[in-house]
Parts: structure tokens; C-alpha cells; sequence
């Protein structure tokens, strides 16, 4: 321990991998492979992920886009929050439900999520070690809510990964691996930032022969920020997150252990908006709520030489409770709750030589149960699944095919396969492919929300209530019994959205401290759940909205990575991002001439030209990111600096623009591209103490309309003691 | 080749329309259809606001039981003088396509407001009239080469294209008053040809 912190950090980064082999029941076979150098030259490939294979594998071994953040750049860069880091990283973008858009002071309920290969928030997999982070509003799982502490690296695979995962993982899955203690040591952070924001942060390891122990607790806070001071509210408002994370592993013997793990967090948010009834303007706040609980329990244990298995189950609550009170006399304006559990009950079972040939099998359950102020009942959505899947590693060439079937009772069994394949032409040249297939099941709210929006005569129905609602109306006399009502009322099941992902690459490593990568991707996403109105509206005027399969879309682009190390000192990471996104069903109506455009100014119409057609919204042509690191020994210190370049994107509406059709046509409708950069210095005081200070967003970059959860540049300092 | 075949379209359409125009010189006089520009100032919660395409100007909400109007419009919502919007006989038929190319009204397929839940004219937010762009401008458009057309009150044929939407004023999480300006070409004389 007498190494200087900057100096480790600069081993963890490039030196990372035999750190993390840490589980003692699959360190024989990794470490092994780690020793045999001929399978590959370069430690920048060597990190050791589990995303890929539900197995230890080193990156330079999977034939699969994974990229892996390591723990020394999340402490580098000094962010607090998931959200802050994944939308610096290639090809990641942060992306909120439109609805979620601030509006007049409205506060955004849905939070950021991330785009990933083009593909929206709701179709990249969230997990914690590997297991599912739930709690999904209007399809996004607040980034912002997760916390960073006790993270040993943040694993992102790109493409499929529903043979394994199941629903939800078509773009891809990002997993936090949290930290395993390795010995006895306190660690305590704090944090302080612009806007007032506090960052408190501690952990504690202990290390015995046969148990490790680790509590974490974070508390982080802000004052928030407003941009207009004309409407009403703060843009963003204030708000104070805890989590508290407990970890245990025994190890029986070599070959057995238990892993248990209990984590909550809470985020507590003032809200405070303007109401309109009756024409007359009324203040209204309070609070918003969201809790995460989960429980973790696993037992491992190799049998033999060739077989182990693991028995696991994962229990995890989500509840989010808004509560509004008028300002005036206090009473209660609106209450909106929602609570959502899952329990998973899990067996893996690994038979043969990890990794030279490898079968691995897994079966599980589902109890999903929610219950929301917006649905009529307690809904369940129960499914079991199987998984299983081979893994060859031969000299130059190494294969992963792998198959899950998904049974769902609301709709129709899923099998989703995915193969995938590396071939080594020499040391320095791998090549890279994979074919995998990928659903997202229907959500609770597609299948059930029962919502009426009463203040602006409007109801959204699931598919599986719409008869039920529609009958309704009609017993009520609100609705005539007619033909063009009565076709609603047929059950819709609606069907999972599908995906095919296709991605090509190879990792090029020329000398020792420089690769390439390159990955070309493609994704054909078909059943594509939107909503729609129903062609009439009820007596008293209220129109009506539900959800079925319309949209086919694709994304496709390429990927390319350079890492260069110039000395031991400096070394640089340069990645960029080719991105199309196109609806399938725009491209086919341009082709028959059935879309047009109308000049804003002169009025005049005409047909749109399938070359004027740029893709979905939201999306950038080009955006890529470049970081560079000094790390200097005698001085003790080092330099990050990071930034994130994301190209103009597409937004409808924008300041007002339309030419009378709802895609994207016109220069008009792009939002300016923009960069963010970070830089932060870090210095080491001893053994015990390290300093840090930085600045992000230095740029001072903002859209206060657009982007309002984008605020200009902050600065932050950053006090950390080990014991 | 997109280039070549709308070129190769629009010279279809251009030696079309002289050939149209030989016929028009042949035909006896035709009455000339009148073409205008006009606005509505449209309540989002209240009356609707009515409009002649005869007289060419909105109608006051008093005559609203009169066939005196054509259609009424209140937010983005557009009802037409027939069955359960009113004592006229007021149909529409929906065209894609051009609005200035377009010649002959249809002689049939006309749709009216049968019910008070099923309209000539589909106003919903998904499938109807106008493009709406959600938060945070809330902005209408109305959709391109799409346009109505109308058998009138008084038996005479209009065709007419709905050209923006836009807003009062914008305070609080609903508009008051929404302005829809449209085009027409009314033909007075009961004959189907925009001419």
C-alpha cells in the first residue's frame, strides 16, 4: 500500500485485469488464460467482463462491441452520478421521453435515459450485477437516480443481448459491477459542486479468511437551477438522493460461496407548478418520491473440475409516490403512485473447460406485480425462461452461439438466438461478428394504463383495456354502440417489438500502445409500439388513446476506436460514431410520393424527395469523444480531460418550425451540435488523502429550451481519504 | 433517376394541364371560381367560430343553427354544417395530394357529420388533419398535401387547404385562442371545375 494512488490508478487502467479476476470460483481458468500471452499482446484488450457471457471473460476473447469503464476513470473524472458518465462514452447519448420535456415549469417525471446505437432509452438493458434495475417510467429508467460509489467498472455490450438477458436488451445492456471487498480499508469522498451540490460518500471493506464484508452509504444533494425566472418553478429543483448498499461473501471452500447483497435508495424532489382551473391560476407543490429496494442471494459452487453451478434469487421494489398540495390551504391536489416488484428466482449450471469449451444453461422465473394510482388493479405479468449456451475457444478462433426461450402468459412464447464469432488472422488483427435476435416485451402501461386526463379531455388506454374502457363508455351513454367503435373493442394483443442486430468489427493492435477498433452495426427493429387516437371521441368530448404495432425502423452506423499510450506518462482515447436512423414505413410512403412539404413562407406544397429524408429525430449523423490522461509520478498527480462531441440532431418542432409533416426534412428542424468538455486534476497528499478539482462542461454550453438538463459549466472539488 | 422521374412527372403534368386548357377554350364560359386567403380566430374551449365560403367571411356564433355556414372550427377541431353539426347539407371528401393541380371536385364519396362522435372530418391527434409536435412549443401544422373538399351549404363546390396554426398567446399549459389560416378556391356557379 505504499504505491501512490496516482500511480495505481494509472495501473488500474491499463493494467487492470488481474484485479478484477477476483471470484475465487472462476479465477483458476481466467487467470490462466490471462497468462497465455500468445493469445493476445496487448493489456488494453485484457479487461475482464461478465456482460457478455454471464461467464469471466477477457474482452480480447469475446466476439461481441463491449466496452468497459473502468473504476480509476470514474474517480478520474471526478462525476457523481451514472448519467454523468455514460453520456460522455461513444455512441451513448442521453435521451428523455418527450412527454418528460420540461414545460412551463412542469418538472420532467421520467428523468434521462441513454440512447444507445440509435435505439431509445426504453431498449437498453439496465443492470446491477447483472441484475435488472427496475422501475421504468414511460419506458426510461432514470439514470439520474443511480448513484456512483462502490462501482468497480461499468460494462457496456452493444447489439442484442436478449438471448441472455431477455426482454428489453435489443440495443444492448450496460451492467455496474460493484466493487468485492478485498481487504480491510475505509474510504470516505466528499463532494462539492456548483449549485450547492453535496456529495457524501463512505464505504467500508473488511476482509476475513472466509467472509469479506462491505457497507456503502451515499447521500447527494442539490439546490438545482432555475432558467427562467418568468415561469413558474425551477427548471431543475431541488433534491436529495440516499443509497445504502450491503454486500456479504462467504467462501466456504475454494470451490463454494455465498453471496448476499441488499441495496435502497431513495430521491426525495421538490415539485412546484402553476394549475389553470377554470381559467384561473392556481401554485400547487410537493414532492416526489422514488425508492429502490433489492435483495440479492447467491450460492456458487464447482462440483467438479468441469461443472459448477450457481442458485440465486433477486428481489427488487420500485416505488415512486408524487404527492401535490395546493399552496393556499395545503390540501391535497393530486396524489400519483406507482410500485412495481419483481422477484427472480435463477439457476445457471456450467459444465466443461472455461473458457476452451464451455456449456452453459440457466433456467428462471419472473413474478413482475404492479400497481399504479393510473391502473385499475394490481396487475401481474409472470414469465419463466430458459437459457442456454456453448463457447469455443480454439487457437485462432473462438465461437459463442447461445438460445432463450421466454414464455410470457400475455403474448406469444419469444426465441431469441445469437451467434457470434472471432477469428484471429494474426496476433495483432481480430476479426469480430455477430448475429442476435432481441425482444422487448409489451410494458404494463402499453397492456394496461387506464388514464384520464380529464383537465384536457384526453384517455390513454392499454391494448388489454381498451374493450373493457370502451364498453364502458358505451354502458354510460357516453359512446353510441356503432360498427366504428365496435372494432376497437376486438382484444388487441399486442406484440413483442423485435429486433435483428448485426455487428461486424475488428481490433487492430499496432505496436503495443496502439489498437483499433472498428465496429459496423445494423439494427431491424419491427412491431415498434406506438400510440394512436381512435377515430371519434365520447359525448362529452373526451378523444381516446391506445397503443398497438405500427413502425419498422433501422439504425445503422459504424463505430471506431484508437487508444494510443505515448509514454507512461500520456495517453489518449479517440472514438467516433456513424449514425442512421430511418423509419421504415416514411421510407416506403416517400417512395410512393405520399408525403409532402409545405413551405412555411410561401405555402407552397410539394412532394418530399426520398433524399431529403434525414432519419429519425433525436439522432446525430456523427458524434464522437476524446480523452486524454497525464499521470506524473514524482508529482504525484494527473490530468483528465474529456470531451463529448454530439453532432446536430433532428427535433420536431424546433422553435416552431413545420412544413406540415412529421418527419424529418428540413435543415431547420436540427438542433446545432454541440461539445461537452470536462477536465480534472487530481493530486495525491500522502497515502491517505487525495485532492481533486475539475470543471464540467467548460465550454460553458447550454440550451435552456431544448436541453434545460444540460446547466453550464460546473465546477466541483473532491476530498478523498483511504484508511 | 428521383430527378429524372419527377421531371419526367412534371412535364406529364404540364402537357396535361395544356391539354386540360384546350378543353376549358372549347367549353362555353365558365364562371371564374374565386380564390382567397383567409383566417379564423379560433376559441380552443369555447364556441366554436363559423365560416361562409360564399359570403367569405366568418359567420357569427347567433347564426350557428342556420345553414349559413360551412364549417366550424374550435381549437383544431373541425365540424361542417351537416346531420349533428348543424341544418345544412355540408359534405367533405379528403384529397392527398396538390392543392393547386387539382381541377374536378369528386362527384361522390362525400362525408358528413353523422354523429356527434363521427365527423366529415377527422380532427384526432393521430391520423387527422394537422401534425402536432408535442412539448415544448405544443405547435399544429396542418398536414401537407392534404385538402378538403367541400360541397357547400348552398350547393357549390370549394376546395380548400388548411395552410398554419398558430397560437394567441401561450400562458399556462393551455392556449385561449388559436388562429387557423386556410385557402380556397370557390366556384359559384354549382359546377365541379376549379376554373
Amino acid at each position: 500500500m505504499k504505491l501512490q494512488l496516482s500511480f495505481i490508478i494509472f495501473l488500474l487502467f491499463f493494467y487492470s485485469f488481474p484485479l478484477y479476476a477476483q471470484d475465487s470460483l472462476h479465477r483458476g481458468p481466467v487467470n490462466q488464460l490471462l497468462r497465455d500471452t500468445s493469445v493476445n499482446g496487448n493489456e488494453m484488450l485484457n479487461e475482464v467482463v461478465v456482460t457478455a457471457t454471464r461467464t469471466e471473460n477477457r474482452v480480447s476473447n469475446i466476439p461481441l462491441p463491449i466496452q468497459v469503464i473502468s473504476a480509476a476513470t470514474i474517480r478520474q473524472s471526478g462525476a457523481q452520478r451514472l448519467i454523468d458518465i455514460l453520456q460522455m462514452q461513444t455512441g451513448l447519448m442521453i435521451a428523455s421521453n418527450p412527454l418528460g420535456t420540461a414545460l412551463q415549469g412542469y418538472p420532467n417525471p421520467f428523468g434521462d435515459g441513454i440512447q444507445m446505437q440509435g435505439l431509445d432509452p426504453a431498449y437498453t438493458l439496465i443492470l446491477i450485477d447483472g441484475e435488472p434495475v427496475t422501475g421504468r417510467n414511460a419506458g426510461i429508467i432514470n439514470l439520474g437516480r443511480i448513484a456512483v460509489g462502490n462501482i468497480k467498472q461499468i460494462e457496456i455490450l452493444k447489439g442484442p443481448a436478449t438471448s441472455l438477458y431477455g426482454s428489453d436488451a435489443l440495443a444492448g445492456v450496460i451492467n455496474i459491477i460493484t466493487d468485492n471487498p478485498q481487504k480491510n480499508d475505509f474510504n470516505f469522498q466528499s463532494y462539492y459542486a456548483t449549485n450547492n451540490t453535496l456529495g457524501l460518500t463512505g464505504s467500508a471493506n473488511l476482509k476475513t479468511k472466509k467472509a469479506a464484508w462491505q457497507i456503502f452509504g451515499k447521500r447527494y444533494s442539490s439546490d438545482g437551477y432555475d432558467f427562467d425566472k418568468n415561469i413558474y418553478g425551477q427548471t431543475v429543483d431541488p433534491f436529495t438522493d440516499y443509497s445504502f448498499s450491503g454486500k456479504m461473501i462467504y467462501d466456504f471452500s475454494d470451490n463454494s460461496n455465498l453471496l448476499a447483497s441488499v441495496r435502497y435508495s431513495s430521491g426525495k424532489q421538490k415539485n412546484a407548478y402553476l394549475i389553470y382551473p377554470d381559467n384561473s391560476v392556481v401554485a400547487v407543490g410537493g414532492h416526489t418520491i422514488e425508492e429502490d429496494k433489492s435483495i440479492f442471494l447467491r450460492f456458487k459452487n464447482r462440483v467438479h473440475n468441469l461443472i459448477s453451478y450457481s442458485v440465486q434469487v433477486y428481489g427488487a421494489n420500485y416505488a415512486n409516490n408524487a404527492n401535490v398540495y395546493y399552496k393556499n390551504d395545503g390540501a391535497l391536489f393530486d396524489h400519483i403512485g406507482l410500485s412495481q416488484t419483481l422477484i427472480k428466482p435463477e439457476i445457471q449450471l456450467n459444465i466443461g473447460k472455461d473458457p476452451k469449451s464451455l456449456w452453459m444453461t440457466g433456467v428462471g422465473y419472473n413474478w413482475e406485480k404492479i400497481s399504479s394510482t393510473r391502473y385499475d388493479k394490481v396487475h401481474q405479468l409472470n414469465s419463466w425462461y430458459l437459457f442456454g449456451q456453448k463457447q469455443w475457444v480454439f487457437n485462432n478462433a473462438n465461437i459463442i452461439t447461445g438460445l432463450r426461450y421466454d414464455k410470457n402468459v400475455l403474448y406469444k412464447a419469444q426465441l431469441s438466438p445469437k451467434i457470434a464469432f472471432a477469428y484471429k488472422f494474426t496476433p495483432e488483427f481480430i476479426l469480430k461478428a455477430s448475429v442476435g435476435t432481441g425482444f422487448k416485451a409489451p410494458d404494463f402501461r402499453q397492456q394496461f394504463l387506464n388514464f384520464d386526463n380529464a383537465m384536457v379531455n384526453y384517455n390513454i388506454i392499454g391494448a388489454r383495456e381498451l374493450g373493457n374502457v370502451l364498453q364502458d363508455q358505451i354502458n354510460k351513454g357516453l359512446l353510441e354502440d356503432n360498427e366504428d367503435v365496435r372494432r376497437y373493442m376486438i382484444p388487441v394483443e399486442l406484440k413483442p417489438e423485435q429486433s435483428v442486430g448485426i455487428n461486424l468489427g475488428f481490433d487492430y493492435t499496432l505496436k503495443v500502445n496502439t489498437v483499433f477498433k472498428l465496429n459496423v452495426f445494423r439494427n431491424d427493429i419491427s412491431n415498434l409500439i406506438e400510440s394512436y387516437s381512435l377515430p371519434f371521441i365520447s359525448k362529452n368530448g373526451t378523444g381516446f388513446f391506445s397503443y398497438k404495432n405500427v413502425n419498422r425502423v433501422f439504425t445503422e452506423g459504424a463505430e471506431l476506436t484508437i487508444q494510443h499510450r505515448f509514454n507512461k506518462q500520456f495517453s489518449m482515447n479517440l472514438s467516433y460514431q456513424y449514425l442512421i436512423a430511418k423509419d421504415k414505413e416514411v421510407i416506403r410512403e416517400l417512395k410512393n410520393g405520399e408525403i409532402y412539404k409545405r413551405d412555411p413562407l410561401t405555402n407552397v406544397s410539394s412532394p418530399v424527395d426520398l433524399s431529403d429524408y434525414k432519419g429519425l429525430y433525436n439522432r446525430s449523423k456523427h458524434s464522437g469523444n476524446i480523452s486524454i490522461r497525464y499521470n506524473n509520478d514524482k508529482l504525484k498527480g494527473s490530468v483528465m480531460i474529456f470531451a463529448k462531441y454530439r453532432g446536430k440532431f433532428g427535433y420536431n418542432g424546433l422553435d416552431g418550425f413545420n412544413d406540415g409533416n412529421d418527419i424529418l426534412d428540413d435543415d431547420r428542424e436540427f438542433i446545432k451540435g454541440f461539445t461537452l468538455l470536462n477536465i480534472s486534476a487530481t493530486k495525491n497528499l500522502g497515502s491517505h488523502i487525495d485532492i481533486q478539482g475539475g470543471i464540467e462542461n467548460l465550454l460553458n454550453y447550454t440550451n435552456k429550451v431544448y436541453m434545460p438538463n444540460i446547466y453550464g459549466r460546473i465546477y466541483f472539488a473532491n476530498l478523498n481519504f483511504k484508511f | 433517376m428521383t430527378m429524372f422521374k419527377l421531371s419526367a412527372l412534371s412535364f406529364v403534368a404540364l402537357v396535361m394541364g395544356f391539354v386540360s386548357c384546350k378543353k376549358e377554350d372549347q367549353k362555353e364560359e365558365v364562371t371564374p371560381a374565386v380564390t382567397k386567403t383567409d383566417s379564423v380566430r379560433a376559441s380552443t374551449t369555447g364556441n366554436f367560430a363559423f365560416y361562409s365560403f360564399k359570403d367569405g367571411k366568418a359567420i357569427e356564433v347567433s347564426d350557428s343553427a342556420t345553414t349559413k355556414w360551412d364549417f366550424g372550427i374550435r381549437f383544431v377541431s373541425i365540424i361542417v354544417n351537416s346531420h349533428a353539426s348543424g341544418p345544412g347539407n355540408v359534405g367533405v371528401v379528403t384529397e392527398k395530394g396538390i392543392f393547386d393541380t387539382y381541377t374536378v371536385a369528386p362527384e361522390s364519396g362525400y362525408a358528413y357529420d353523422t354523429t356527434s362522435s363521427k365527423l366529415a372530418i377527422n380532427s384526432e391527434v393521430t391520423g387527422g388533419w394537422y401534425n402536432y409536435s408535442g412539448p415544448p412549443t405544443h405547435s399544429f401544422s396542418p398536414k401537407a398535401g392534404m385538402f378538403f373538399v367541400f360541397k357547400t351549404t348552398d350547393n357549390n363546390y370549394v376546395k380548400v387547404e388548411m395552410l398554419s396554426a398558430r397560437y394567441e398567446d401561450f400562458v399556462g399549459p393551455m392556449p385561449t385562442h388559436i388562429w387557423h389560416k386556410f385557402r380556397y378556391v370557390y366556384q359559384p356557379d354549382g359546377s365541379r371545375e376549379f376554373k
